[in-house]
């Protein structure tokens, strides 16, 4: 619902210091889990894979944190490790449960219909239905740049993609998302 | 469009995703409990000249080993010179016996073990496709 939280030098500097990397980490999860909970959240659509998720996450992060050399955000590389495990995670789902992409798709929708962790808001959740229905990286996409308002630069070193080519996949998106609006009303 | 603009406007970028109580607070000590040891104090800060070029040096010391020996059994033989590999006698015996190659050339060099060198110091980057999806995120 927010833009990425603000890089904090300090912060990237406890990290590598071994005797303040466990308190610092902390505070990188305290600092980072709930943007990284709701983008793998609005991949995986419940909350327990979610959970899941973002714990690998963190911990992923936490015993590769060596190979964090400071040239990227910290946030884009959390980001990423995160799209990471969702992407993986849905892949094998399919693979587990023998499902094309759109019987997940069918199979995303129903988890969203069925989700109790939500506001009651109808008309979110009608959006995130319909966020479903498209293909996976576009879905990515719209989701950082709409419920996020992530940069496009940003965007762009996250999913390792020009700036030009996630514009037009934010446009595409939209226009699939009124499609699916205009057919389910 | 401008019915969906509309839309996402009205939406003001609320998802409608909630979590159980206290679940963000109490993430962190959660986590925590299960972050394996680090043992940091191991880590380099940067890798050095000698830590690059040591899997080099290595293989290539090997090899001069290798080459001395052959040398010498030349010298032994009675041919100082051991001129072109592809005319030296003494050469080409030794490579035509298996058990000369097995015990001298193949047995000395693992290459498992420069590889687990080269990615202890970090000459390579240790097993990259661990931390990639199993499908490319990148946008086509």
């Amino acid at each position: 619902m927010s833009e990425l939280p603000a890089e904090n030098p300090q912060l990237i500097k406890r990290l590598r210091d071994p005797q303040t990397a466990s308190e610092a980490f902390s505070e990188v999860i305290r600092t980072f889990g709930e943007p990284l909970y709701r983008q793998i959240r609005r991949m995986v659509q419940n909350h327990a894979d979610a959970d899941d998720l973002l714990q690998n996450t963190f911990i992923k992060a936490w015993t590769s944190l060596e190979n964090f050399r400071g040239e990227a955000k910290l946030s884009t590389w959390l980001y990423k490790i995160a799209i990471n495990e969702s992407i993986t995670f849905l892949a094998r789902e399919r693979k587990r449960l023998n499902l094309s992409l759109d019987d997940q798709e069918s199979s995303l929708i129903h988890t969203i219909e069925a989700d109790t962790d939500i506001d009651g808001d109808v008309l979110a959740a009608r959006l995130r239905m319909a966020v479903a229905t498209l293909p996976e990286k576009q879905r990515l996409v719209f989701n950082m740049k709409y419920y996020d308002d992530m940069r496009y630069e940003d965007m762009s070193e996250i999913l390792g993609t020009s700036v030009g080519a996630l514009k037009a996949s934010y446009h595409l998106a939209v226009k699939k998302i009124e499609n699916y609006f205009d057919n389910h009303d | 469009m401008k019915k969906t603009t509309d839309i996402l406007s009205r939406i003001e970028r609320r998802d409608g995703i909630t979590v159980p109580d206290g679940y963000f607070d109490a993430l962190a000590e959660r986590i925590g409990r299960r972050l394996p040891d680090r043992n940091m104090a191991e880590a380099p800060a940067s890798r050095g000249l000698w830590a690059s070029i040591r899997p080099y040096i290595y293989m290539a010391a090997m090899f001069a080993g290798v080459w001395c020996m052959l040398k010498m059994f030349t010298i032994m033989a009675g041919h100082a010179d051991l001129g072109s590999m592809d005319s030296n006698p003494v050469l080409a015996e030794a490579f035509a016996n298996d058990d000369f190659m097995l015990d001298y050339v193949y047995d000395d060099i693992s290459e498992w073990d420069i590889l687990d060198e080269m990615m202890e110091d970090g000459s390579i980057e240790e097993a990259p496709f661990l931390n990639e999806p199993e499908n490319d995120t990148r946008l086509p």
